[in-house]
Order: C-alpha cells, then sequence, then structure tokens
C-alpha cells in the first residue's frame, strides 16, 4: 500500500478560468524521495499544499487524496488524540474525500470528511527561511511544535535535545534566531518540522533563497534523514543538480498536468536536447544530449566524467579576447570596514577595480562580507581607511544625491526593500523609457501590489526600478536568487543588452553557474578581500572545487569547458558526425 | 553556579527584594550601605561603563541638590539663598533620596542585564503559555523589524530616494519606509501563521517548555532572600527614621543594626556567590 495515493485530484482557484490543477494521479511509496519539477506556475506548490490539510487553499476540489495509515500507532506516541486515527488502523485511512465538485473553505470540515489527520504526520517547509520561524530563540523554535502537540516538559526536553544534536544546532540553541544565516534558518526549519517526527516531508522550494553551498547541506541533511529514518519526501525544486542523483522518481508538471513521471535517468533521457523542460536536467545530463550521446545517461559530475572520458576530444583552441577598456569604473583600494567599534573588520585590505564597460563577479560564501563590500561600493557603509573611487573621482566628491542620479544603482538582495507603493504600476511610473529596452513585459501586472506578484516577478520589476535612475555602474546583490531556469534567462539577456549600452556591472553573487555565463572577469572574495581575479575562463579552469559543473566535468581532458555550450564544442560522441 | 546562571525565579524574587528595601526605606544607614553595594557590584561585575557610572553621578548630584533648593521645610537652617532657607533636613533628605535613586538605578541596569528575554519569558509562561508564545514573537518581529528597516533605508537610499536635502523631505521618505515595512511584516505575517497551522498550533492544549529547573539551591537562596529582607524590614521599622520638622532617628538600637548587617548582606548576595564561583575554579585550576 503506497502512503499517498492521489486519484484524479483537480483544482481550481477561486475565479479562476484555469484548473490549476487537473487530473492528476500519483501514487508515493514509503520511503521514496520525489521531486517535483515544473515552470513558476505550473501547480507545483498548489499540489503541496493540498497534500497538508492545514495549508489547502480556498477552491474547487475533485478526486481523493489518501494517506495510509499503517502507523496509527505513532499518534499514542506523539500524544495527539489518536483515538479517531485508530479507527482506520490498518486499514487505509481517508484523509479527506472532497464532495463532489463542493466548494471546501479551509478550516471547515465537509460533508464527507472523514478523519482528521494529525498535523504531525506531515511536516512542511516552505520557500522563505525567515517568515516561518515563529519564536525568538533556537531551541525555543523547536520546542514550540511539541509545546502545541501538548507533550510534557521531560519529553520535549529529550525530543529537542535528540533533534539538536542530529541536525548538529545544539552549539547555537540559546543564539536569537534573528541572528541566524539563511543556511542556518532553513535547517532550523527542518528541524523543527522534524522533531514530531512525521512520516511524510513536504519541502516547498526550500533552498531557492540559499546560497549553493547551504543549498547542497539542506539537501544533503534531507537525504541523510530519508535514509537513516525513513521519512517519505516530496520536494519541489529548481535545483537539479543535487537533486537528480538522490530522487527514486522525477515529476514534471506543466501547466498543472503531471507530464512525464519516471526514475531521474529515464526522464532526463526522454526530455532531450531542445525540449522546454532541458534546463531542469543536471549539466551532465545536459551535456550528454548536446554531443548526442549514446549508452547510460550521467547524472552527476562523476559520471560525466566518465561519460566525457570515451568521447572524442576537438583540439582547437577557442579565442579569448582581453577586456579592451582600462578606464576604471569603480576602484576600491586598501579598504577596511567594521560594523562595530571593538568588532572584527569584515573587509580586510580589500582591492577591487572594475573597468568601463564589463561584467564583473563577485563571487564567495555567504556571510563572507560580499554583501558588505556591495554596500561600501555603493557610499552606503564608509569604510574607515581606504578610498572608493566611481570613474575616477571620490564617492564623497558626488554632492546632493548626484551619485545615486545617473551614475550608480544598486540592486539589493530582498527585492521586497525596494517597493514603497500600492501597485506595481505606481512603482514603475518613471521607468518607461527603461522598461522599451527590456526583454519583459510587466505592464499585465500594473494593477497588482508588489507583494502579491510571485518572487520571480518582483525581482524583475525592482531590477527596472534600480535601472529607472540611468545608472552607469549597476550593482547587483544576488540577482539570480531564487529565479527559475527561464527568468535566469531573461537576466542574463538583461545584462548583455546593458553591457552593450556600455553599462558597467557589478555582480555580487554565490551562482557560480550564473557568473560563468555572463561575467567578463570573476573575482573570489574570501576573508575580507579579494583572493584571486582572473579572466572568466581561466578563473573557472583554474579553480577547482568553486567552478561551475561543467568545469568540473571535463577540467581533466581540456581547459576551458566551463559551460555546457563550450563542453559541447570540444567533445564529439565517437563514431559521431562532426 | 554563577548567579546569573540561577533560576530566573530566584533572580527575580532577588532583585524584588533589594529594590522593595531600597525603594520604601527612607533609612540613612540603609541607604548608604545600598549605594555602596550596588556601586561595588557594578565595578566588580563589569555592568556598568565609565559613561553609565558618570551618568548616575549626575543623577546624585542633581537629586541631591534639589530637594533643598525646593522644600524649605524643617527646623535648622544652614544658609539662605535668594531668601530662601536652605535646611539641614532637607538636605539630609535629599542625599538619601538621591542615595536611593542612584543605588535603584544601578541596581535596575543590573536586573535588565541578567533578565534576558528568555527569563522573562519563562517567568511569564510558568503562568500562561499563550502570554509567552505573544512575548516571545513580539521580541523575534521587534528583531526582525530592526533589520528590514535598515535594509530598506539602504536600498531606498542607493535607488535615489533619500536626498541629503531638506528635512521635510527626509521625515517624509522615513514615513514612506515605516508604512511599506507594516505592509510587509503583514503580509508575511501569513507565512508565520502556515507555519505555526502546519505545526499544530491551536489543535489542542498547549504545554510551555523551559530550560530552566528549580533546584534546591535556588529554593534554600529564596528563603535566605526573604528572611533577610524581614530582618532588614523589622530593622527599618525599630529605626523610625523621620527627617521632618528635625532629624529624628535611631540607627543604632540592636535592632537597627542587626537590619543594617542583614541588608548589607543581601546586597552582596550576588558578589559572595559569584566569588565563590571564583576561589573554587581557581583552586581547580591550581590541582590540575
Amino acid at each position: 500500500m503506497a502512503l499517498v495515493t492521489v486519484k484524479n485530484l483537480s483544482f481550481t482557484y477561486p475565479n479562476a478560468e484555469h484548473k490549476a490543477l487537473s487530473a492528476i494521479d500519483l501514487s508515493v511509496e514509503r520511503g521514496e524521495i520525489i521531486t517535483l519539477m515544473g515552470a513558476t506556475g505550473s501547480g507545483k506548490s498548489t499540489f503541496l499544499r493540498l497534500l497538508k490539510p492545514e495549508l489547502r487553499q480556498n477552491g474547487e476540489l475533485e478526486g481523493e487524496i489518501l494517506l495510509s495509515a499503517e502507523k496509527a500507532t505513532l499518534s499514542h506516541r506523539t500524544g495527539v488524540s489518536g483515538d479517531s486515527l485508530l479507527a482506520g488502523s490498518g486499514s487505509p485511512l481517508v484523509l479527506r474525500t472532497f464532495p463532489q465538485r463542493g466548494y471546501l473553505r479551509k478550516g471547515s470540515l465537509g460533508a464527507v470528511d472523514i478523519i482528521e489527520a494529525p498535523s504531525s504526520r506531515i511536516g512542511y517547509v516552505a520557500q522563505d527561511p525567515e517568515e516561518q520561524i515563529v519564536t525568538d530563540k533556537v531551541w525555543h523554535e523547536l520546542a514550540f511544535t511539541l509545546e502545541n502537540l501538548g507533550l510534557r516538559q521531560q519529553d520535549i526536553a529529550r525530543r529537542v535535545a535528540e533533534i539538536a544534536s542530529y541536525f548538529g544546532i545544539d552549539r547555537w540553541m540559546e543564539r536569537d534566531t534573528a541572528t541566524l544565516s539563511g543556511g542556518e534558518k532553513q535547517l532550523l526549519n527542518l528541524a523543527a518540522v522534524m522533531i514530531a517526527d512525521p512520516e511524510l516531508l513536504l519541502l516547498d522550494e526550500p533552498t531557492a533563497q540559499l546560497d549553493p553551498i547551504a543549498a547542497t547541506r539542506f539537501i544533503e541533511t534531507v537525504y541523510r534523514l530519508n535514509r537513516e529514518t525513513g521519512v517519505t519526501v516530496i520536494l519541489c525544486e529548481h535545483r537539479c543538480e543535487e537533486l537528480f542523483p538522490i530522487s527514486d522518481r522525477i515529476v514534471i508538471l506543466d501547466g498543472g498536468r503531471v507530464v512525464l513521471d519516471d526514475t531521474p535517468r529515464k526522464v532526463a533521457q526522454l526530455i532531450g536536447k531542445d525540449s522546454e523542460y532541458t534546463a531542469f536536467l543536471p549539466t551532465a545530463a545536459r551535456l550528454y544530449h548536446s554531443v548526442g550521446g549514446r549508452g547510460e545517461l550521467p547524472l552527476s559530475v562523476r559520471e560525466g566524467q566518465l561519460f566525457v572520458g570515451e568521447l572524442h576530444i576537438n583540439h582547437t583552441n577557442p579565442e579569448h579576447t582581453e577586456p579592451t577598456s582600462t578606464e576604471e569604473a569603480l576602484s576600491l583600494k586598501n579598504i577596511r570596514f567594521r560594523y562595530e567599534r571593538k568588532g572584527d573588520d569584515i573587509l580586510r585590505d580589500l582591492d577591487l577595480t572594475v573597468y568601463k564597460g564589463e561584467v564583473f563577479a563577485l563571487l564567495g560564501a555567504n556571510g563572507a562580507g560580499k554583501s558588505t563590500a556591495a554596500a561600501v561600493a555603493a557610499g552606503l557603509r564608509k569604510p574607515y581607511s581606504g578610498t572608493v573611487k566611481l570613474f575616477g573621482k571620490p564617492l564623497k566628491d558626488y554632492k546632493n544625491g548626484s551619485l545615486y542620479q545617473e551614475n550608480l544603482s544598486l540592486l539589493p538582495q530582498d527585492a521586497e526593500t525596494v517597493f514603497l507603493h500600492e501597485t506595481v504600476g505606481e512603482e514603475l511610473k518613471s521607468c518607461d523609457t527603461v522598461m522599451e529596452g527590456l526583454p519583459f513585459d510587466l505592464k499585465p501586472l500594473y494593477d497588482r501590489h508588489p507583494y502579491d506578484i510571485s518572487g520571480g516577478e518582483r525581482q524583475l520589476v525592482a531590477l527596472c526600478k534600480a535601472l529607472s535612475t540611468k545608472p552607469r555602474l549597476l550593482i547587483m546583490d544576488e540577482p539570480s536568487k531564487g529565479l527559475d531556469a527561464n527568468r535566469k534567462a531573461l537576466l542574463l539577456e538583461v545584462i548583455r543588452r546593458l553591457q552593450a549600452d556600455g553599462v558597467t556591472v557589478l555582480l555580487i553573487t554565490h551562482d557560480v553557474e550564473f557568473a560563468a555565463l555572463c561575467a567578463d572577469r570573476c573575482a573570489l572574495f574570501a576573508q575580507g578581500g579579494v583572493a584571486a581575479v582572473d579572466r572568466t575562463d581561466r578563473f573557472m579552469t583554474d579553480n577547482r572545487f568553486y567552478t561551475t559543473a561543467a568545469s568540473r566535468i571535463t577540467k581533466r581532458y581540456v581547459d576551458g569547458a566551463y559551460t555546457v555550450a563550450l563542453a559541447a564544442e570540444r567533445f564529439t560522441a565517437e563514431g559521431g558526425a562532426v | 553556579m554563577r548567579f546569573e546562571q540561577l533560576n530566573p525565579f530566584t533572580v527575580a524574587v532577588y532583585y524584588l527584594c533589594v529594590l522593595g528595601i531600597i525603594m520604601f526605606s527612607m533609612n540613612p544607614l540603609l541607604i548608604a550601605i545600598a549605594l555602596v553595594t550596588s556601586v561595588l557590584s557594578a565595578v566588580i561585575g563589569g555592568t556598568a561603563g565609565k559613561k553609565a557610572h558618570l551618568f548616575s553621578l549626575a543623577v546624585f548630584l542633581i537629586a541631591a541638590v534639589l530637594n533643598p533648593l525646593f522644600v524649605h521645610k524643617g527646623q535648622t537652617p544652614l544658609f539662605f539663598f535668594n531668601d530662601n532657607p536652605i535646611t539641614l533636613e532637607a538636605t539630609v533628605y535629599g542625599l538619601c533620596a538621591a542615595g536611593m535613586l542612584t543605588a535603584a538605578l544601578y541596581r535596575l541596569r543590573d536586573l535588565s542585564g541578567v533578565m534576558t528575554s528568555d527569563r522573562v519569558l519563562y517567568l511569564f509562561g510558568r503562568f500562561s503559555p499563550q502570554l509567552a508564545l505573544l512575548l516571545s514573537m513580539a521580541i523575534r518581529y521587534t528583531a526582525l523589524f530592526r533589520v528590514r528597516w535598515r535594509r530598506t533605508c539602504d536600498a531606498q537610499r542607493a535607488l535615489g530616494l533619500f536626498t541629503d536635502g531638506n528635512l521635510i523631505d527626509a521625515v517624509r521618505c522615513r514615513a514612506r519606509v515605516l508604512s511599506i515595512l507594516i505592509t510587509w511584516t503583514l503580509e508575511n505575517g501569513i507565512v508565520t501563521a502556515e507555519s505555526m497551522e502546519s505545526r499544530g498550533y491551536g489543535t489542542g492544549r498547549r504545554t510551555s517548555y523551559a530550560t530552566y529547573r528549580v533546584h534546591r539551591y535556588d529554593v534554600i537562596l529564596m528563603l535566605v532572600c526573604i528572611w533577610l529582607t524581614a530582618v532588614s524590614a523589622v530593622g527599618i521599622y525599630y529605626s523610625k527614621a523621620a527627617f521632618y520638622p528635625e532629624l529624628s532617628m535611631d540607627l543604632l538600637s540592636p535592632w537597627g543594626i542587626a537590619g543594617a548587617a542583614a541588608f548589607t548582606v543581601l546586597s552582596v548576595l550576588p558578589l559572595i556567590i559569584n566569588g565563590k564561583e571564583a576561589i573554587r575554579w581557581r583552586l581547580l585550576l591550581s590541582k590540575t
């Protein structure tokens, strides 16, 4: 008996013309990891939320969701009122049967509802790490879940201690939740859900707001939980690189329908080279399709290396042009900065030069001080020693706010901080000329509130606002965070157009794959300074760990193949046409 | 165990006792003891910096001077100022009041350092789990709000909204930021509410978990505090301190002395506990 069985499920939001989900059939076995993929608006989140009774939205529902009740004894152990649950012990338990074409309101029980599943059986972690945290202390956040279930003091103490050491958060139990990093917050959210010992874990883009290292750690933790506790996982994600190798099945949703539902290798094989879903595939699989590979399809970097080893190498050296401009757009010299007088230096002797007209990427892990460097470069924070010059003129010589008019603009990490008005239209009132040159249209959003649109759309609106002052230097802080593959492609195009218009772009990012696609030069930020600056191709080739997946796959054979496109030029499938 | 690590109840009882005596006794001897010991605690504990000491000194001086300047009751004029008598009684009373105020300020500063948010929560959580949760969430939101305020102001400055120009513009811009921040907080409150609901909030009776235990040591200390306070109170009663129309007090009666001694012990109790701890560590280290 499958843990979750979804039969012919359809869902329509109130006043919506189209079904958000239509005729979904899915069964999930105990202990599986299922990854849902699909573009924004494909119904992934809607589907996940339907599986969690407390989060079910208003709307019209058809079909059935069944949750097996083999482990009914669990409810005894967690102290939840277990009697009603036990009624169906052993036999399948209907989590909620929906009245045919009935209108279901959140919180109300429909006429045919049989049994409510206790909240502790299904765990749910959403995208935003910050907003899911309820209390002010880490230990209290963990205890909160168990307090709700009415556990006794000594039981809570034991479970909190247990989960804290399992997740490795026992060292920061006493800390304020506000002081945690994004990755730590999300790990805490996961721990606070796992503490109730759920059978089913639902994760709605849990790593979208995290840097790649924290994201990988999060996914590793989920994988470990799955192997060691047998928890069933259904997650939706854009991060295919790590998820393809560990998932049992990949389900691709499009327009509310299940398009593909198979093992990762089969799905990757079926999608092929030029499908609209190709961007969902990991690098190794895309490379396989690009060179027209045959045989076993590689999913991970290791498999990719074995696959590439069998290929024929084209000995052509791709040409790289040195940057032409030597005129400085932005220069930071010997910058030292700290937030508190008695604190540590966040920036230590930072030297950085960005030339006119180039796209420069400053890479590095979270918390290394990259964003502080951006704030100093933008004149928002004053260094206690060193100078910042913009187009050859010290920042302090830009008087009366002229610095932020037609000279410099900073696109901050959280798009929310950019908005001040009730509608998108008002936000973009002064941006008409800017909008003409952009490869997307925001007009349909004009009547909406900036907080009602999706995260990706918000990012694009914020970008327009940042461009409205017609800056000559644009600093972008984590612009690719939380964007799906399509939106990333849009952003890439915007950056290329800006460059063509002569705008200098400084990217502050931890997204190596994104930097590889658009930067002329890259720098690695570490310990408050720049550890290495180089042309993108040399940077990606010379780095062993901090580089793209394509580079890691191909570096033992060729140099400079740091994107799938570049790698595809260098290899041909043996016996294949060149 | 250090004093700060005791159960919040014990700490609360202690400060209630000390502050109670300081604020409700106008006994010059006890106030002198309170002033000396609270400054001593602050210096040894390192809870007050140079600025804090200077501030306290200023408070003391101002309070001490104001009373004789404005109150002219009393029978023993010392001198005349603007044709008004400055009396001995009013001066002594002023000194006592100033001492009381300063000592109380020092103690309150100690208290706010020791009573961190989770201790306050623990105290209230005993009475109502709901109240404890509400407070905890409020504290979290305040911290979040502060971070977001700063980030939004930065973002707006870099987008050219804030000009260094006139004050009215600056105020108007900040008002806009404040209003949008409130919207942001309310909007995202939905996510928090969902997170609470999906973790079973509101499904049944709640319990309140706390990381503090009540040890025997705590109970003994609480009893000691209450006993010392009682002795001090009896001492205050028998001292019969009165300032107007003329100074009359019997500070050195047997009960008066006992009260003063009890209050001295009570005042330096944290120092004794921490000192014992320090000595114990010293000994442990020297053995190894």
